[in-house]
């Protein structure tokens, strides 16, 4: 009860939604790179596990890379690139990049196993008849495969999404400031308000992704089998 | 006749007695104990080879069990009788926020605080070495801008990019202190984990151009880095120095007085800088505690 009014207090106060440590640019930090990182990451996953799931070349290697990506602690992709990027740019090499470039590499690997699974699994006859109806390779993607792997490959997206909202708190580490900012201020200063308020915020973003996300995922699998 | 005899034994034993107890043989064990971290744990091993050196048997099971939460319950409760500490973060464990910028008073109200401790516990006389907040600076932009001294950032401080620990804008000894001290207002500084990681590669890369570190820390000797003088005296005073229990120093008996000058020697001939340069020696370049303690004390004739 105690901490639930700490963070009503905390709520309730104009100050904490007010200037770059306030609620509303936080949050838009937050979704800016949440969606920055799973839209480039989605960029370079997408194509090339519809090509792996299409082709069946390369299973291996997709497979394994996106293992390693899954393999590497967040914090530590951070820390490593850290200061090749600040050579870029001392200020956006340290507060941005860095961040960006370890969601990227979170968020690939859910992206390309889904976009491969996904195709690959679509019924080979399927696929065998499209051809003997003289398809091209590229039409059996567009028409045959994509439509029907696409719960698959939205539910890639899905995850990706959720599992970077959550882990781009870390940013704050490095001063990127975001939602994970108040997490991060809210342990240092002893301040439970603040810190479950980030919590609440990331929790309730990362919900609102997996909801919404979801009901695409449900609507696009009805359209396609009523 | 028989009245005499048994006086002449019993000033014969009390001679004996007497004998023993500024003797060698019957010096008690020292049992010593320390913080978990590096630095604590290379104190204790300095303070622990001084008094072998003096002929004192010294229990080191203690050295390094843990976090203040964990050794200071310890001391109190007798379990090890002598441990570094530092007076600042010593004092604020016991009274939150009472430290202060002057380690002659930290020392002063951490001794009001320890003496109704664990049957009493005496703060003997602190290093000039101090483990506290420091800003630095690279050594580049030392020499650009001229500083020397935190002052000399007042007059710089409207286009400063400083990075402060993340408790700091709450911090009465940060955020504060800068900005009544020195004119420096942290509301836009970078917040980051002081002492850590993450600072220093801002500072390394360029991101800002002073950061709050810890004064031992070996970053700053690796990269040759300048720490700002706190000229008026804003950062809590975390001087080392040994706390001993009372009831070792009891025990002591005629030796009270050589035993705390052992410490004390030690304590006087450690600075700031070489206790920085012994830390790195042990988490840099991961030398072994025991030799880098022993080099040191023999550098400085305090062991043969």
């Amino acid at each position: 009860m105690e901490l639930l009014s700490a963070v009503t207090t905390w709520f309730a106060d104009p100050a904490h939604w007010a200037g770059p440590n306030g609620v509303p640019y936080r949050l838009a930090q937050h979704v800016g790179i949440s969606l920055a990182s799973v839209g480039i990451a989605g960029a370079i996953a997408l194509p090339l596990g519809l090509y792996v799931g299409h082709t069946g070349r390369g299973q291996a290697v997709a497979i394994n890379l996106a293992n390693v990506g899954r393999a590497i602690p967040s914090l530590a992709a951070i820390a490593l690139v850290v200061p090749f990027t600040q050579m870029l740019d001392p200020q956006l090499g340290f507060f941005l990049y860095p961040t960006l470039i370890a969601m990227i590499v979170l968020a690939i690997p859910p992206i390309l196993v889904n976009a491969y699974a996904g195709v690959a699994e679509v019924d080979r006859d399927l696929v065998e008849s499209a051809r003997g109806m003289g398809m091209t390779e590229g039409q059996i993607l567009r028409r045959v495969e994509i439509p029907l792997a696409v719960p698959v490959i939205v539910g890639g997206i899905r995850s990706a999404s959720v599992q970077v909202i959550a882990t781009a708190t870390l940013g704050a580490i490095y001063g990127l400031g975001a939602l994970g900012g108040f997490i991060v201020e809210g342990v240092a200063q002893r301040d439970d308000g603040r810190l479950f308020a980030g919590v609440a915020l990331v929790a309730l973003l990362a919900l609102g992704a997996e909801g919404g996300l979801g009901l695409l995922q449900r609507r696009l699998s009805w359209s396609r089998n009523p | 006749m028989r009245l005499t005899r048994w006086g002449a034994l019993g000033a014969s034993l009390l001679v004996l007695l007497s004998a023993c107890s500024t003797g060698g043989g019957t010096k008690p064990t020292v049992k010593i104990g320390s913080d978990g971290f590096y630095e604590a744990k290379l104190m204790a091993e300095i303070y622990a080879q001084a008094l072998e050196a003096k002929g004192y048997t010294v229990d080191r099971t203690a050295i390094g069990i843990g976090a203040r939460k964990v050794s200071a319950p310890a001391l109190e409760s007798g379990q090890f009788d002598l441990k570094p500490e530092y007076i600042g973060s010593g004092l604020a464990f016991y009274e939150p926020g009472k430290q202060t910028g002057d380690p002659a008073a930290n020392a002063a109200e951490l001794q009001t605080v320890l003496t109704g401790k664990g049957g009493g516990i005496t703060v003997l006389a602190y290093s000039p070495a101090a483990d506290q907040n420091a800003f630095v600076v690279t050594k580049a932009t030392a020499d650009k801008d001229h500083l020397a001294k935190m002052s000399d950032l007042t007059a710089m401080a409207s286009d400063l990019k400083i990075g402060v620990a993340t408790d700091c804008p709450t911090n009465p000894v940060c955020g504060k202190a800068l900005k009544d001290s020195y004119g420096i207002d942290v509301a836009n500084a970078t917040l980051l984990s002081a002492c850590d990681t993450p600072m220093v590669q801002a500072l390394q890369g360029g991101t800002i151009d002073v950061g709050e570190l810890c004064s031992t820390q070996p970053d700053i000797l690796v990269n040759g880095w300048v720490i700002l003088e706190d000229d008026k005296h804003t950062q809590p005073a975390d001087n080392l120095a040994p706390l001993v229990r009372n009831s070792l120093l009891t025990a002591l008996g005629g030796d009270k007085d050589a035993f705390e000058k052992i410490l004390n020697d030690v304590s006087a001939a450690l600075d700031t800088a070489t206790l920085t340069d012994l830390g790195k020696q042990v988490s840099v370049d991961k030398k072994d505690i025991a030799a880098v303690a022993k080099a040191w004390l023999q550098s400085k004739g305090l062991v043969t």
